[in-house]
């Protein structure tokens, strides 16, 4: 049957195709027979690679490529894609070196005729000329010259050169002889200059190799890849002769199938006609034989009695008119085959496929801005592809997720990469990438999240705060999102450095704040980064921090309604109007009794000093506080502040040193003009100097069972301005 | 120069607390005093601590009760502590009372029979004793300071106002701070200088404020609030603090309370003092 021999033509169709593929493979590699060989083997895979390739030598020598015998080819097969096996031109083996020889004694013999008219000894130049012969030929002329030379030591050494015949002579052919007004030099420095040239020109020699030794690798970096896109060809062309047949076989068994159900239809409804045909012929064959029957009866009256319904069932029958007409179509029908598709299919086995879809790279580190990503995909690269598409969206976190799905943008690329700009800081986006040809676009990539580095933090330099040692460094997010850690990087102002190179990196801070150690009496400038998923952020704004003293700003919120502070925030005033009460506005952390207010934490240990300009009609209180220090109390009068009070009797100035409400009697005869505060914490000491005449006041001994503010207060209408960043003095090293 | 002769020497504190005899060219007579010598003092000069000591007591009150030594080992201080006055100069009177002759020099150069052979404290404290300890001693001559107890306190201030520049630190405890105006001063000044008052004000703390005329003064002033001579009114505090604040010679006066005149009161802040001088003297 017809099917069965297209059916097993189906089964047969891939080693037909190999046959067919190989031999295009053969014509489209431009590689002599040996692909051939495995053709038998049926599968074009197993062929692949397996040709051999025969590549003119590059590596040969100038000289003797121009008479390349057979043999002079570099040859390099390939058994795999992954190995590549060179037997490169070296004249080893036997075979070929006697043709490296005559073809270089050939040209010799050509040099001698040259200098045929000359004395003999000028063949010598011979060697020189051909001192630009590299590899193997030079050993062998230099072998030559060397044997010449020495015969000719043997009578007598010619002691000049000619440079224009370029040979050796005797100074004496200068005046008479071949050389007769040539140029002579000394023997000596013709060997010099024509030694120089020769290392200048084997020089230029290596560098040829050189450059065709780089040549020969690019060659079979290109051999490679050719190879492959052929492969590749090979496996789509199989791929769609698959296809076509597939499509045709189905198409066979589709046509087939329907030929059968129509031919049988048919030949059923023919025979059910032939049959009620005999019916109809058996019954009127009856009724004939019966009506003869009656025809012959002789009596009359039974005749006249059954004639009547005889004539009665024939004209019943003759009325039935008998039917001709066939029942079944003998008319095939015209059942036209729609092959089209598989036209388009083998038009197409020509035509570039459709790109499959592209692979989506997941985000490089350090790609990303705060308001662009660079998004890489990659692709098989057989696809041939016009162009890419690049699909994103912003991903909303949870707190979004209720609103209206974001918009998809598009952006098109012809690279593998495309630099995504305008975006949010600190945002993850959602992409996706197509790619598209003459024939169509791809399915999507797998969705990849990128996200936009963090906007860059903002430190709080007010209230950053330095010590001899360490550093508190406060900033803002700058985000809105949280980012996952911060990275504070610092480096030293001074000579030692002018580039303001980072010589310190802290990263992973988790909170928007780092107290870190420092070396006292420096400068550094610190900034900081932001750090998400998506990279670093660029730096901050620097902050610089000078670790001479302990420096410190006024926490503003904790101040007294009544007290201002100047712009620098250095300096409190008590005003002489007292504001009405209504006035005032109070929070929890504002003193409402003192007119006080404290200077930021001094988080760290070791030994602190500030110094405190004071009036001298200016009621005062300076010290520490506790954190929590009654913010209703007066500072001294407690037992979490320890102050230097200030207060003018009508008859002296009165300095007490205040705690838990008590001083000791303390008489001071100068006012000071400046005071002094040294906080040693492991001593468990506050010292109040007058910083002016250098001299100790008083010294609290307390453990402190906490980190201690500075704190200020005016008692009456006055200022004071304090002076940080100052290393304390060495006299309070003995108080 | 005259002899020093040793009379003990006892290692304490890492250094060494030592008394010595010598003939005074001053004061005509044999004096003793004590010298502390911390172990600093083996390889390098030290600075001197001079310490005035108070009516009736001689060279071993101050190193045997004041515990003193050990924060002069710490600070690397050579602390010398004279007698208060000649002994056994055989004047007529000068053992009868406690608080004058004997015992009761009062640190002054005295002008007046009998006593003006003999009783030369001032020139011996702040002359004669300084070149000894110097000459045979590891003292840095440049810096030495002064510090004392009552009418050591008194002879304390004074040398330090009358000699400015020449003691780089000065303190007291319970100084007799105005001796024109108290019993002990007028007695004192009466019987050594004569009765012409002007005389007296050369030698009177708080006068002298009103003169003092050289480097930066930075005077540390103990005083026992229970001092029954303070309550006496021999010590007169105030008006010195007084006379300081008007002439701007920067005091720091403590109180301190529950505190008497005895040499516990000395012992509880002899520290403070020593760093006081300490800040001075190792500047």
């Amino acid at each position: 049957m017809q099917a069965e021999d297209l059916y097993s033509a189906g089964e047969v169709g891939p080693d037909n195709q190999a046959r067919v593929w190989d031999d295009k493979a053969d014509i489209g590699m431009e590689i002599p027979s040996k692909g051939l060989s495995s053709t038998d083997a049926g599968m074009p895979e197993r062929c692949e690679g397996q040709s051999r390739m025969k590549i003119m030598q590059e590596k040969l020598p100038r000289e003797t490529r121009r008479i390349p015998p057979p043999s002079k080819l570099q040859r390099f097969s390939v058994d795999t894609n992954e190995s590549l096996h060179f037997d490169p031109y070296v004249s080893q083996s036997d075979d070929d070196e006697p043709q490296l020889l005559s073809s270089h004694r050939g040209q010799m013999q050509y040099s001698d005729e040259v200098f045929e008219e000359e004395n003999e000894i000028e063949e010598e130049q011979i060697g020189d000329q051909m001192c630009s012969i590299p590899e193997g030929g030079r050993s062998k002329h230099k072998m030559d010259v060397k044997e010449r030379l020495s015969e000719d030591n043997e009578t007598e050494s010619p002691d000049v050169f000619c440079t224009d015949c370029k040979t050796p002579t005797w100074s004496f052919q200068n005046l008479y002889g071949p050389h007769k007004d040539h140029r002579v030099i000394l023997i000596s420095r013709a060997t010099e200059e024509i030694k120089e040239d020769l290392q200048k020109t084997t020089g230029k020699l290596e560098e040829q190799i050189g450059l065709m030794e780089n040549f020969a690798s690019h060659l079979e970096e290109i051999f490679i890849t050719v190879e492959e896109n052929f492969g590749r060809q090979e496996q789509n062309l199989e791929q769609h002769y698959n296809d076509v047949i597939q499509t045709l076989s189905q198409r066979y068994e589709q046509g087939a199938s329907r030929l059968a159900d129509e031919k049988k239809l048919k030949l059923e409804a023919l025979y059910g006609q032939l049959v009620d045909c005999g019916k109809t012929l058996d019954i009127s064959k009856e009724l004939i034989e019966e009506a003869q029957e009656i025809y012959r009866n002789e009596n009359k009256l039974m005749f006249l009695q059954a004639v009547a319904s005889a004539i009665a069932r024939t004209e019943d029958l003759i009325k039935d008119e008998p039917n001709f007409k066939l029942l079944a179509s003998l008319e095939f029908e015209n059942s036209t085959v729609d092959l089209s598709d598989v036209k388009q299919m083998m038009d197409s086995i020509n035509i570039v496929p459709a790109p499959s879809a592209p692979v989506i790279n997941p985000q490089i580190p350090n790609s990303a801005t705060s308001t662009s990503v660079r998004v890489c995909w990659s692709l098989f690269s057989d696809d041939t592809v016009e162009f890419y598409e690049l699909h994103y969206r912003p991903v909303l976190d949870d707190t979004n997720a209720g609103l209206q799905a974001p918009e998809v943008l598009k952006k098109r690329a012809k690279e593998t990469y495309l630099t995504v700009m305008d975006l949010l800081p600190n945002a993850q986006y959602e992409f996706w990438v197509t790619a598209t040809n003459t024939t169509g676009v791809s399915p999507a990539s797998e969705k990849a999240v990128y996200m936009t580095v963090p906007s860059p933090p903002v430190i709080k330099w007010r209230e950053c705060t330095s010590f001899p040692d360490a550093a508190l460094i406060r900033w803002e997010s700058g985000n809105t999102n949280p980012v996952d850690s911060y990275t504070m990087e610092l480096s030293e102002i001074g000579a030692e450095c002018p580039d303001h190179g980072i010589s310190e990196s802290i990263v992973a801070i988790p909170t928007c704040e780092c107290l870190i150690q420092l070396q006292s009496g420096r400068h550094y400038s610190i900034c900081v980064r932001a750090i998400n998923t998506g990279g670093p952020s660029e730096r901050s704004e620097p902050v610089i921090i000078q670790t001479t003293g302990t420096y410190f700003h006024l926490l503003e919120d904790t101040a007294h309604p009544c007290l201002s502070i100047s712009e620098d925030g250095f300096t409190m005033f008590y005003g002489d109007e007292d504001l009405p009460l209504s006035d005032m506005i109070f929070s929890d952390n504002t003193f409402a009794r003192c007119v006080a207010v404290l200077g930021d934490l001094i988080p760290v240990r070791g030994r602190h000093y500030w110094e405190v300009d004071v009036e001298e009609r200016t009621e005062f209180r300076i010290g520490i506080a506790y954190e929590d220090t009654q913010r209703n109390g007066f500072l001294g009068g407690n037992s979490t502040s320890w102050c230097m009070r200030h207060v003018i009797t009508p008859s002296r100035h009165k300095y007490e040193f205040l705690h838990s409400g008590w001083s000791p009697d303390i008489r001071v005869t100068v006012h000071p003009k400046r005071v002094g505060v040294l906080l040693d914490y492991d001593a468990g000491k506050l010292s109040f100097f007058n910083a002016h005449l250098a001299q100790h006041l008083y010294t609290f001994h307390c453990h402190f069972l906490h980190l201690v503010h500075p704190c200020f207060a005016l008692d009456s209408p006055g200022a004071l301005t304090i002076h940080n960043g100052i290393a304390a003095p060495e006299y309070t090293m003995f108080n | 120069m005259a002899a020093l002769t040793q009379v003990s020497s006892n290692k304490c504190c890492g250094g060494f607390q030592k008394v010595f005899e010598h003939y005074s060219t001053e004061l005509k007579c044999r004096m003793k005093f004590a010298i502390y010598l911390p172990p600093k003092a083996e390889n390098a000069k030290c600075p001197v601590f001079y310490w005035l000591s108070g009516l009736t007591c001689t060279e071993q009150n101050f190193i045997t009760k004041a515990g003193s030594q050990q924060a002069a080992s710490e600070h690397g201080l050579i602390i010398v502590a004279p007698d208060t006055s000649p002994r056994g100069c055989n004047i007529e009177g000068e053992d009868e009372s406690w608080d004058f002759g004997t015992g009761a020099g009062f640190y002054v150069n005295a002008t007046e029979d009998p006593w003006k052979v003999n009783y030369r404290m001032y020139a011996y404290v702040t002359e004669e004793l300084p070149s000894l300890i110097n000459a045979h001693f590891p003292a840095d001559p440049e810096k030495m300071s002064i510090s004392g107890h009552s009418m050591g306190g008194h002879g304390a201030l004074i040398c330090a106002l009358k000699n400015p520049g020449k003691y780089k630190a000065v303190s007291a405890f319970a100084p007799i701070c105005n001796p024109m105006q108290c019993a002990w001063g007028q007695k004192a000044f009466s019987g050594y200088l004569g009765s012409d008052k002007s005389t007296w004000e050369a030698y009177d703390a708080t006068v002298l404020v009103g003169s003092y005329s050289g480097p930066q003064l930075d005077i540390l002033i103990d005083q026992g609030r229970d001092d029954q001579f303070l309550s006496a009114g021999q010590l007169l505090p105030d008006n010195l603090i007084a006379a300081c604040t008007e002439k701007k010679i920067p005091v720091v006066f403590r109180l301190q309370p529950g505190y008497d005149h005895s040499y516990y009161f000395v012992f509880s802040f002899i520290n403070d003092h020593i760093k006081h001088h300490a800040k001075y003297l190792n500047a």
